[in-house]
């Protein structure tokens, strides 16, 4: 009996050390791979930050008014967000690569996937992008269109226009990655739905008499505002 | 030498026919049949009376009218008074109507004009509006007859203004044009004018004439091109400008993003001239301006300065991006005091002026919200301009819009460096 527990425990010891021969050069394989793929990432990323820099990305943002939601967001500049994007890419890559090299069973299909996901993931933020700026557009374009009709509330118009754009991209976006997409879908189908039939329902009963004055100022009987009877030009 | 191309073959035999003259008339029309005919009736009186020794040519040049515009320049005869009083010429003054090609629009038609006046070596080109009906006799020697004499090679108009009148003018492009230029220019929008030959031959050779820039402001860049192009510019006294437009006008919008893209394009485009210019010359003057006494329509002033304060509120986060901030603060504050004394500073409607050109050059935004960002603020500045001199003396008005040119005088060194920069 003492014999038996004696040979299972050498077993076990045995066991042990020979998984832990097998591991430990793999531990060690993906310690470093990890370590400089983190290297790696962080020399990227200050390489990017650097040509950014360069080529003044931040200055553009600004200009399409992507640096404008970034700093209503409380978010770092857009050069550094790009350098994060890239170094957490790079290196989750070579994270995963690493735990690939471990030979986990369950998580043997985890590379594959990053690599599937990581195109989708870039063209969901090109889509976040663009709706920004697509958005900022709109939003510029209606307020001072707005403003120059003598529209009433012409911020909470550009805002509505605004926010219904980036609702719109941000659900794109999200469908692009895959993310709960059913519910995504739904929510927004929802949503947006109820809002157009909520403000629908608000200005056919509640807003009459602003929809008549609208109409009124836009299709005058009679010219009658100063800008138009007075000679500008 | 004139692009023949322009001219089609019946033209050509007609000029053939006229040869060489002293004085063109140029009318470009499109559907003025309304107003043609007292434009064409005082070209004719003034080309008899005043110059019966020149070979004349009356000339038409037509975007396609519907209305009969073509046969009523044709067909048009002096007046019963005229017939009776005018001195016969002792040359015929030859008129000819033609239809031009290319885009409708004023720019076109005067490129054929400038053209035919290239042909037939005129010595002075006469360019009236066809939509003006206060036109008299007495505007084409004032507009000949300084070039004619060698004195300059371009006349701009001077009209008589009331505190009231065109604002656009008075506000904005004068001033802008003057500082920038360099020049005390006063009618920058040249809707009628005269000038050589040899200054009509110089503008068919620039290469503007397929582009946005002459379509749009093709007035201002006449005048520009004469300021900047080293040809002696004058200005010549006409009587009262009134306008009474055929066909309706876009709304102020569409006008005032129109005419503020025709300045600074023309400003980009005469960028070499404008940047090395400093203060302002005098540009000679022909004839006396007679002073106007009538009050013009006046707004309602208090609906302006109060749309100003909503305007400015609603635009502060596009501003904040086109505009410094001292002058962005300064801009709130006018549009914070009451609607009854709202000022807004010669010096600060300066800067923000300059400041919109400067934004629209480096394109912080698409460049045609640049411009229509600035129309309720210069509905502002028009308000607190009229609150203060809408029942002012002429003298007084004049007073303050030179002090104003002044304004616009000191802020352009800042503005031409921060150009240079951008």
């Amino acid at each position: 009996m003492a014999q038996m527990v004696a040979n299972a425990v050498r077993q076990a010891g045995v066991n042990f050390v020979d998984t832990v021969a097998v591991l430990l050069p793999r531990i060690l394989i993906t310690a470093s791979i990890v370590a400089v793929g983190w290297i790696i990432a962080m020399a990227l990323k200050w390489v990017i930050r650097w040509v950014l820099a360069w080529l003044h990305f931040n200055q553009g943002c600004d200009r399409i008014g992507v640096g404008t939601v970034l700093k209503t967001a409380d978010l770092p500049p857009a050069d550094v967000i790009v350098s994060l994007i890239v170094f957490w890419l790079v290196w989750v890559g070579f994270l995963l690569s690493g735990v690939d090299v471990l030979g986990f069973t369950a998580l043997e299909g985890m590379v594959r996937g990053f690599a599937l996901f990581v195109p989708r993931l870039l063209v969901a933020i090109v889509i976040l992008v663009l709706g920004v700026v697509c958005a900022n557009f709109a939003w510029r374009a209606t307020l001072i269109a707005a403003v120059n009709a003598r529209v009433p509330s012409p911020r909470v118009v550009s805002g509505a226009v605004r926010a219904l754009v980036l609702i719109l991209a941000g659900a794109m976006a999200l469908d692009q990655i895959a993310l709960a997409r059913t519910i995504v879908l739904t929510a927004f189908a929802i949503a947006f739905g109820a809002v157009m039939l909520g403000l629908a329902i608000a200005f056919g009963v509640g807003g009459g008499g602003i929809a008549r004055r609208i109409l009124d100022h836009w299709f005058p009987e009679q010219p009658r505002t100063e800008r138009e009877e007075f000679r500008h030009l | 030498m004139a692009d023949e191309s322009l001219l089609s073959d019946e033209l050509l035999r007609q000029l053939v026919a006229v040869g060489h003259v002293d004085i063109l008339v140029g009318v470009p029309t499109l559907n003025n049949a309304p107003t043609i005919v007292p434009v064409v009736r005082a070209a004719q009186a003034g080309l008899s009376r005043h110059f019966p020794r020149a070979r004349t040519l009356l000339f038409n040049s037509d975007g396609g009218s519907d209305d009969r515009t073509p046969a009523l320049v044709r067909d048009s005869t002096p007046d019963d008074v005229e017939t009776l009083t005018a001195s016969h010429p002792l040359r015929t003054t030859h008129r000819i109507t033609t239809p031009y090609h290319g885009l409708p629009g004023k720019s076109s038609a005067l490129r054929m004009i400038f053209a035919v006046a290239d042909l037939l070596s005129a010595d002075a080109v006469v360019i009236l509006d066809p939509d003006v009906t206060s036109v008299t006799p007495d505007w084409i020697p004032a507009l000949a007859r300084p070039v004619r004499e060698g004195a300059v090679d371009f006349v701009a108009p001077l009209y008589p203004r009331a505190a009231t009148d065109v604002p656009l003018v008075t506000q904005l492009v004068r001033p802008l044009v003057r500082a920038a230029y360099g020049w005390r220019l006063r009618e920058p929008l040249v809707g009628e004018f005269g000038c050589s030959g040899r200054f009509a031959a110089h503008c068919l050779e620039q290469p503007v004439w397929a582009n946005g820039l002459v379509r749009e402001g093709v007035d201002l860049w006449l005048a520009g091109e004469a300021l900047a192009g080293g040809f002696r510019p004058g200005q010549a006294a006409l009587g009262p400008r009134v306008v009474a437009h055929a066909t309706p006008r876009p709304g102020l919008p569409d006008v005032f993003q129109q005419l503020m893209s025709a300045a600074i394009a023309c400003l980009e485009y005469h960028t070499e001239y404008w940047l090395a210019r400093a203060g302002a010359d005098e540009v000679p003057e022909f004839g006396t301006v007679a002073i106007c006494t009538e009050t013009g329509p006046v707004p309602d002033l208090q609906a302006m300065a109060l749309a100003f304060a909503r305007d400015v509120t609603a635009l502060h986060p596009v501003l904040e991006t086109i505009l410094s901030a001292p002058t962005l603060q300064g801009v709130a504050q006018a549009a914070a005091t009451a609607p009854d004394h709202l000022v807004y500073p010669d010096d600060l409607w300066a800067a923000t002026v300059f400041e919109f050109v400067l934004a629209h050059h480096r394109a912080v935004m698409t460049r045609e919200h640049v411009t229509q960002v600035l129309l309720p603020l210069y509905l502002g500045r028009t308000a607190a301009f009229l609150l203060e001199h809408a029942a002012s003396s002429a003298a007084t008005v004049d007073d303050a819009l030179e002090s104003l040119c002044l304004a616009f005088e000191r802020a352009k060194p800042l503005a031409a460096a921060q150009w240079k920069k951008a």
